[in-house]
């Protein structure tokens, strides 16, 4: 497509407006509302107890969440690319569910399973064990979102390599244990890797489906986000929520700037 | 991609090294052998013996299943009817890991994360053995397969010849019992091809490890192999030595699955077993000549019959001119009396086991 000087200065314009606007100036806006009364005020809102306590849960979360996804989802993919069995289908499409399920009605839902009433319910009635409004139940819900990732990032790398070097390693003697640990993990590594960062960040940023099973209890069981939601919506505490934002915010662009570097790496190879 | 011939001192440590040599045994044996893939039966009734330090090439049209039948003695596919034995012993059930084979696939199947020393050395370190004792190992099999000095290079900065080659190593670190080979040279050019097929060739008779080739490849199978077992769909349609195979074929479909068929009267002949007279002799057939093709050392003739049909004939430089022959000439063709199957030829060794003794 050819086009003309003026006409592409017009569609660029219009498409880095766009950017900008709607990408760009919120952001920035909320860099410029934390910083505006300088790094101290940013620090002191950062480091309260509750701010302290809801870096911590988010990132202890992270800490469960990605070990558990990474197992499940090299399993599964595993299972999708070389198992022959009935159900492929229907495995695929349950993978894909948390892509298409609004991260709301998976809290719900939740609710409904593992809730007092619920089918679950007797572990927390006869157990007490307490899962719904407590730690559990926020780790289920943020597994249920970022279930996809793992598998999908893995799966086609499983697809190129095929099956010829894991059973060239089984002529030479490798059991399937040092197969997988020698030969298929480290030829699946990068994709891995990719999946995992997509599930940090997505584990970070949840918000939907933990509100609705957390006690929300500044201190104990907030969340970045949710610190966020109560922070600016029953506190009003309008700066302390842009600086949590903030945080999080530098999360994600940590979590994106390994993304970019494992992605040039990749390409690279 | 010029200098790979084994040098002797390596092959020696190599030959040493190999407990593969097993004199007058069989090395591996295949009993009614059953394969099915769902509705597809891939292979029927397979009965094989593979003679010690042999090289026995499986030779067969695309889908014939040749594959099947290597990756059921590797171990890598389970049959669903009939029993393998390597070494004297049933491994019909045995996992790959235990049966004490190399295999080597068409597409090299290199470690791709791996530099060139530890994929040869990755059959020896799975066994635990001292890391000295691997690489000293490692050394002396890239030595052998002409990739000394590429320790630390990656399969991607490899040719294809090269990663061929390397996976040779690597299968042969282990000290297999049976060396089985999936048409390793089929992804090559031919001038590559040609030359690690006399290597392979070379290689083989001097370690004297048993060998089974898989080729669709007739040339392959006639120039390296010792034996030939010709498959189609699924059964070994003879199994013999190449002039057995080519000379005396079971059937019509090894006749024209070896070599270039003509037929005369009904019947398959050899183009370069034809006769072409110009006056009737016997009951020579009369035909047309259609074309004169120069091949070279060799003159193809194409002819046409009284029935419109075509066939060809191959006959000497030499022949041809005394014939004088031009298109549309009327000629006379017969097919020629068997060539005597002792005299000529003594060079090609007998199929066995003796050269396991050298
Ligand atoms: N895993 C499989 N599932 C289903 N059918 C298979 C499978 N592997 C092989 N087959 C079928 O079995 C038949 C024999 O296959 P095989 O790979 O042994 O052929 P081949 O003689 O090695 O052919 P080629 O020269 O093309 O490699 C083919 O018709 C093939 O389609
Ligand atoms: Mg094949």
């Amino acid at each position: 497509m050819i086009l003309s000087r003026t006409s592409r200065l017009t569609l660029r314009t219009v498409a880095l407006t766009y950017l900008f606007l709607l990408v760009a100036v919120p952001i920035v806006l909320i860099f410029y509302r934390t910083f505006e009364d300088g790094f101290v005020a940013f620090w002191e809102s950062i480091t309260t107890p509750a701010a302290i306590s809801a870096l911590s849960l988010s990132l202890l979360i992270v800490a469960i969440v990605v070990p558990l996804n990474v197992i499940f989802g090299i399993a599964t993919a595993l299972a999708l690319v070389r198992g022959r069995f009935r159900g492929r289908g229907l495995v695929q499409a349950i993978v894909d569910l948390p892509f298409a399920v609004s991260p709301i009605v998976v809290g719900v839902s939740l609710i409904l399973l593992w809730g007092a009433n619920g089918w679950f319910g007797f572990i927390e009635k006869d157990g007490g064990f307490k899962i719904i409004f407590a730690l559990p139940a926020m780790i289920l819900a943020t597994i249920f979102v970022t279930l996809p990732f793992v598998v999908r990032e893995v799966e086609p790398v499983l697809h190129e390599i095929g099956e010829e070097q894991e059973q060239a390693a089984a002529t030479l003697g490798a059991s399937r244990w040092q197969t997988f640990w020698r030969i298929t993990l480290p030829a699946i590594r990068w994709g891995l890797t990719y999946g995992i960062v997509l599930t940090v960040a997505r584990s970070l940023g949840e918000f939907g489906a933990v509100i609705m099973v957390s006690a929300g209890v500044p201190g104990e069981s907030q969340t970045l986000t949710l610190l966020v939601h109560g922070r600016y919506i029953d506190d009003h505490n309008t700066f302390g929520a842009y600086s949590a934002s903030t945080l999080l915010m530098i999360l994600a662009l940590i979590t994106l700037l390994l993304m970019t570097v494992l992605d040039q790496k990749r390409t690279e190879r | 991609m010029t200098d790979i011939a084994p040098s002797a001192d390596a092959l020696h440590a190599l030959v040493e090294g190999s407990g593969a040599i097993n004199v007058g045994s069989h090395a591996i044996e295949v009993h009614g052998l059953e394969k099915h893939y769902g509705d597809y039966h891939a292979l029927r009734d397979i009965n094989l013996t593979i003679p010690s330090g042999s090289l026995t090439a499986l030779l067969g049209p695309s889908g014939s299943g040749k594959s099947t039948l290597l990756r059921a003695i590797a171990g890598l596919e389970v049959p669903d009817g009939g029993t393998v034995i390597i070494g004297g012993s049933d491994v019909t059930y045995v996992p790959p890991q235990e049966r004490e084979i190399g295999f080597v696939f068409q597409h090299y199947a290199a470690f791709k994360h791996m530099t060139v020393r530890d994929n040869v050395g990755f059959g020896p370190s799975i066994r635990k053995q001292p890391k000295a004792e691997i690489a000293k190992r490692v050394d002396e099999l890239l030595e052998i397969v002409g990739l000394g000095g590429y320790q630390e290079r990656y399969p991607s900065q490899l040719s294809g010849g090269q990663r061929q080659r390397m996976a040779l190593a690597r299968a042969l670190a282990v000290h297999p019992k049976v060396l089985l080979l999936d048409e390793p040279f089929g992804a090559l050019d031919a001038k590559v091809r040609d030359d690690l097929r006399q290597w392979l060739r070379q290689l083989q008779s001097e370690t004297g490890v048993t060998t089974v080739l898989v080729t669709h490849d007739q040339e392959e199978a006639l120039d390296v192999a010792d034996h030939i077992a010709v498959l189609n769909e699924g059964r070994i349609e003879q199994w013999g030595s190449p002039r057995e195979v080519y000379e005396t074929p079971a059937n019509t479909f090894v006749m024209s699955f070896l070599g270039p068929t003509a037929k005369l009267r009904g019947e398959l002949v050899r183009p370069h077993d034809l006769v072409l007279s110009k006056r009737q002799i016997d009951d020579a057939v009369p035909v047309t000549v259609e074309r004169v093709v120069h091949l070279g050392f060799e003159v193809r003739v194409e002819l046409r019959d009284g029935e419109s049909t075509d066939l060809s004939a191959q006959i000497t430089r030499g022949e041809a001119s005394r014939l004088e022959l031009a298109v549309g000439d009327q000629i006379y063709v017969r097919p020629g009396l068997h060539v005597d199957p002792v005299a000529p030829d003594s060079a090609q060794p007998a199929p066995g086991l003796e050269k396991t003794s050298a």
